[in-house]
């Protein structure tokens, strides 16, 4: 039973960085445009989409930086389109806007690649298990976690050394006042904005290589990044890493010991922390409260 | 959103739009005064079992085509109108509220997900119209919550289980762990399959019950390799089946342990990578029945109206709804629910129908149909459509729960 619960707390640890994956990209956006972007798992499973159509001409590799890109430029596009007309409104019309996206993104997929779900091939060599006593952490799953690792890394690299990263920090921080000292915010927030699709995309592509490809993929994926940043804390991607890692251990331990409630778990560790502290372990102040 | 005719919906797909919606409206031959016979479809076009529900609707397609081109149902044109329920009874029933207040259907048909099928089911019977359900297993649809209305295409849980649980047992062993999906269907497959392994000397060493919709498998799977069963029994559905598959696969499972189950679906088998192809399980149809009268035309038909796809079991559970609506009507000489339903108990489906050795019947006390049963062996290195090698054709009637077990008592509204 012990052997049984360290298992899933591993596991756990092996889900959860790559909910924090795909709740980075999430975060950075809610953070600089300050829109929720439900459309984040419609750009997941794009990224997934075009992946697999280029796999056959560029490899796996190829395609894992060249999809992220494509969906980045699309990302560009929508931002320019839509979601730039969203910024001074409430809250509320991001909502709805994000929400119509995905639905159009989740048709738009179905039509292009059909509603038949595809599989997305991956190196051979990545594709069995490490070791046979650890079976459930096969070469595949050690890259996911090393690569989660490395780009949120990059990020914060990023963020902390680069001069865009800086504004964009301080943007976070206080958007009119980088606007007063003559930062483009227009640009910044497209940047920004970009870079966040950039983020799903790659985490879209990582997800189908191991669950394959369906229209609806996004759906099941975005969920549990919402939670990991409202538990981590709005606004911080440090918060959102934790956060992501502490819904997949919770989730992986409950398995040991009530399996139906495995999913629900996470919820009430949301609904905990709403109550409990709304900011969430490393949120702005004032957010939520 | 109104995906209000089958045309419409067809358009938007594939660029295949043009050639479906033309096969779909009444031929050129009914004047627009003929007054045609509505069958509301609620199937799935999206969520969970998509992918299932549009072979359904594809089947339906087909057999409405037919009728329209041998004349129709009692001399009118056959129009069927398709709701998409997203998986969800709620939106079922909403649907189908619309189909009959706002296009007075004559009937009802569809449905993959059980719980949608058992809300339709009510929703049927309350508003006097027979309800054909294509695609819903759940034993209780025709056993204790059967209503006069409702009849059934697909197999019960009972039905399916027993095509293969015997096989699984004596091939594969007696310690059986199950993974099994949370909701009407999933509980209704355990519970037959715990009945028949224990009757055949296993015992059930463990199981978990799975959300819909779970796509990380793993936590599930180190549950299962604790338990170290010899058959790994999925009882999934829709794209749920596919992830698990694909990471029991990763995971090497299904060297240390044999996997099968009841349903796997021509379309789940063709999602998935070779590597994640394999085990036993229990088709309700296949395409391929060499030698069986009518099958290879059938297919040949379906293949012209959607180019490079195959009949899977889903488009001949529509096929058959449709078909076997008709021929109810024309025996009732009525489209009149009770006179159809009348005719429909103990109707026997003729062979360029039925399409494989037996001969299938609506059973008249449940209204469930006895179809055969196809086990067989996934064909990991086939191609489509060549992904399942059949060991055998069970008769349903052999492996039904009789009648007096069911626990269905059909009243008519006098």
């Amino acid at each position: 039973m012990l052997l049984d619960i360290i298992f899933n707390a591993f596991n756990g640890l092996i889900v959860g960085s790559f909910y924090a994956l795909m709740a980075i990209g999430l975060s950075l956006i809610l953070g600089l445009n300050g829109v929720i972007n439900f459309a984040h798992g419609g750009f997941m499973a794009l990224a997934a989409y075009l992946a697999f159509t280029l796999v056959p001409y560029v490899g796996f590799w190829g395609a894992l930086v060249i999809a992220p890109i494509l969906a980045g430029g699309v990302g560009y596009v929508v931002e320019q389109l839509v979601v730039r007309r969203l910024y001074l409104r409430d809250p509320l019309y991001s909502l709805l806007a994000t929400f119509g996206l995905a639905l159009i993104f989740q048709d738009l997929l179905r039509t292009i690649w059909g509603a038949q779900g595809l599989p997305l091939a991956i190196p051979d060599f990545l594709n069995q298990p490490v070791s046979s006593t650890y079976f459930f952490v096969t070469g595949y799953r050690l890259f996911v976690v090393a690569l989660a690792i490395i780009s949120t890394a990059g990020l914060f690299a990023i963020l902390r050394f680069t001069r865009l990263g800086v504004r964009i920090r301080a943007g976070n921080k206080d958007l009119e006042t980088i606007s007063a000292v003559g930062v483009n915010i227009y640009l910044l927030r497209s940047a920004n904005f970009v870079l966040g699709i950039m983020f799903a995309g790659l985490a879209g592509i990582l997800a189908a290589g191991q669950l394959g490809l369906t229209p609806t993929m996004g759906d099941s994926l975005i969920m549990p990044s919402f939670v990991a940043i409202v538990v981590g804390g709005v606004g911080s991607l440090l918060g959102s890493l934790l956060g992501g890692l502490i819904i997949g251990v919770a989730s992986g331990v409950t398995t040991a010991f009530f399996p139906a409630a495995s999913e629900v778990v996470i919820y009430l560790i949301m609904g905990v922390m709403l109550i409990v502290r709304p900011r969430g372990l490393f949120g702005q102040e004032g957010l939520f409260e | 959103m109104p995906d209000h005719e089958i045309g419409r919906r067809g358009l938007l797909k594939a660029g295949a739009g043009a050639s479906a919606a033309g096969l779909l409206l009444p031929r050129l031959g009914w004047s627009a005064s003929d007054n045609p016979v509505k069958i509301g479809q609620v199937d799935s076009t999206t969520g969970n079992f998509a992918v299932l529900g549009q072979s359904q609707i594809k089947g339906a397609a087909l057999a409405a085509h037919e009728l329209n081109a041998a004349g129709g149902i009692l001399g009118r044109p056959v129009q069927i109108l398709v709701e998409d329920d997203a998986g969800l009874p709620a939106t079922g029933l909403d649907k189908a509220g619309r189909l009959l207040n706002a296009d007075n259907v004559d009937f009802f048909i569809g449905t993959v997900s059980s719980a949608v099928s058992l809300s339709l089911s009510q929703f049927a019977q309350k508003n006097n119209k027979v309800f054909m359900c294509s695609g819903g297993h759940v034993d209780k649809l025709t056993g204790a919550a059967c209503n006069w209305a409702t009849f059934r295409v697909c197999s019960t849980t009972w039905i399916l289980t027993q095509g293969d649980s015997k096989t699984l047992v004596d091939k594969f062993g007696k310690k059986w762990y199950f993974l099994t999906t949370d909701y009407a269907f999933g509980h209704s497959e355990q519970a037959d399959y715990t009945k028949q392994v224990t009757g055949y000397g296993g015992t059930i060493v463990g199981g978990a019950l799975v959300p819909v919709g779970t796509s990380d498998f793993s936590s599930y799977l180190i549950q299962a390799k604790a338990a170290s069963p010899d058959v790994l029994c999925l009882l999934l559905a829709g794209d749920d089946q596919i992830n698990a598959m694909k990471q029991i696969t990763q995971f090497g499972l299904n060297n240390s342990m044999k996997v099968g189950g009841a349903l796997f679906e021509l379309e789940q088998i063709a999602a998935l990578p070779e590597a994640a192809r394999y085990g036993v399980w229990t088709f309700e149809w296949y395409w391929n029945q060499p030698g069986v009268p009518h099958v290879a035309d059938f297919v040949k038909r379906y293949n012209t109206m959607f180019p490079g796809l195959y009949p899977s079991q889903r488009s001949w559970f529509g096929y058959v709804s449709v078909h076997a609506l008709a021929l109810a009507a024309t025996q009732a000489k009525s489209v009149d629910s009770m006179a159809v339903a009348k005719a429909l108990e103990g109707l026997t489906l003729p062979p360029e129908i039925a399409l494989q050795p037996g001969a299938p019947t609506f059973r008249a006390e449940d209204h469930q149909l006895l179809l055969g049963m196809f086990p067989g062996e996934v064909n990991q290195t086939g191609t489509y459509p060549n992904l399942m090698n059949i060991y055998d054709y069970v008769p349903g009637a052999s492996i039904a729960l009789p009648a007096d077990q069911t626990g269905c008592k059909l009243t008519y509204p006098s």
